[in-house]
């Protein structure tokens, strides 16, 4: 069983090597790749200094294009499991060799690190856990399937959900969209509880100015998805 | 009717944009494929400009007053669907670009990794083999 790491950065000079090394430690069976997205910092000359494996986009593609180009690594070098992973800090790698475990043992393609099983760690803040209740309550309403914490950015899955996501992909916000993408090709998502930190550098993806835009953005991406079915 | 002033001006108008457009693809600032829509659209405006009958008929047929409102209608329709066939364009551009970058990504790790390999003395076949090469001719 071969198993990577995906961990898309964009600007993350101050936690990538950290990150890095968490991994390196706590989740010895897996393999990582970086993903450069094109970042304004050091990010890049650290991970060359560093000899951190990396692949540097040359243009910023967001955070949908940069992990899409993580699943597309991981499909051509015969990964059979892969799983995205902040590099800003916030998860933490000892989950991952038993997030594999649970995920052989109960047969998942996918399974999302949740924040909300156990409520325990950071819990993200008043209006942000709102929006994550609303498409939670959404996902549930049109698909049955119940996610906890369906814009969590950790999350595993198995060679066929990595071969749909190289294929396609969303842009931006592209965490609900994806699942509902893959429960609607019939595929089981299961959910594992994890504790999250605080980010400990860079800035989230989504300022509280956006928030509405994407929750109507996201919304609308899910309808869409259900219309593909 | 149109009065003959408004016609005139509209006629100039029209094909200093045509003689525009036409020399913008012979210098090839643009591309042919992109500008016909504008180009068409352009002559058929001329055309119901210089012949304001077919354009009174027209209006005629579809309940519009006064003619000239036609072709400022029809000129609206035309832009809203230049500016609809240009964001289809462009969707498919930036998944293009996506997918191209992407391949760069890929590619420049490929390359990384052999140059890693190659100077770690047990390179790529065709490098091993050259280096042979190399070493037997002294």
């Amino acid at each position: 069983m071969k198993s990577i790491v995906l961990i898309p950065a964009y600007n993350e000079e101050k936690s990538i090597e950290t990150t890095v090394a968490d991994i390196r430690e706590n989740a010895p069976g897996f393999d990582y790749v970086i993903i450069n997205d094109c970042s304004a910092d050091e990010t890049l000359k650290i991970c060359e200094k560093e000899g951190l494996h990396v692949l540097n986009l040359p243009i910023n593609l967001g955070i949908g294009g940069a992990v899409q180009t993580g699943y597309l690594y991981a499909y051509k070098n015969g990964y059979d499991y892969a799983v995205q992973f902040d590099g800003d800090g916030q998860h933490d790698a000892k989950y991952l060799g038993k997030m594999q475990e649970y995920m052989e043992q109960n047969k998942l393609d996918m399974l999302i690190g949740s924040r909300f099983i156990e409520k325990e760690g950071f819990q993200s803040s008043g209006l942000r856990r709102f929006g994550i209740r609303y498409f939670s309550a959404l996902i549930k309403l049109l698909t049955g399937t119940r996610i906890t914490d369906p814009t969590s950015g950790m999350r595993m899955v198995n060679r066929d959900v990595i071969k749909l996501y190289a294929d396609s992909y969303p842009k931006d916000y592209p965490e609900p969209e994806s699942a509902v993408a893959i429960i609607n090709q019939g595929k089981t998502i299961g959910e594992y509880p994890v504790i999250m930190r605080e980010r400990s550098e860079g800035v989230s993806s989504i300022s509280p100015v956006r928030s509405v835009y994407y929750m109507i953005k996201v919304t609308l991406a899910i309808l869409v998805e259900m219309l593909r079915k | 009717m149109m009065t003959l002033r408004l016609q005139v001006i509209i006629g100039i108008c029209l094909i200093i944009a045509l003689a525009a457009i036409t020399n913008m693809i012979r210098k090839r600032k643009l591309e042919l494929k992109y500008a016909l829509s504008w180009l068409i659209a352009i002559v058929f405006v001329l055309i119901l400009d210089c012949f304001p009958i077919f354009l009174t008929k027209l209006s005629g047929f579809l309940g519009i007053w006064a003619p000239v409102n036609m072709i400022f209608f029809l000129g609206f329709c035309f832009s809203l669907l230049i500016i609809f066939v240009l964001t289809v364009t462009l969707s498919r551009m930036s998944e293009r670009v996506r997918k191209l970058s992407q391949a760069v990504a890929l590619n420049e790790e490929k390359i990384e990794l052999l140059l890693k390999e190659q100077k770690q003395g047990e390179g790529p076949e065709f490098a091993r083999d050259s280096e042979a090469l190399m070493s037997e001719k002294q």
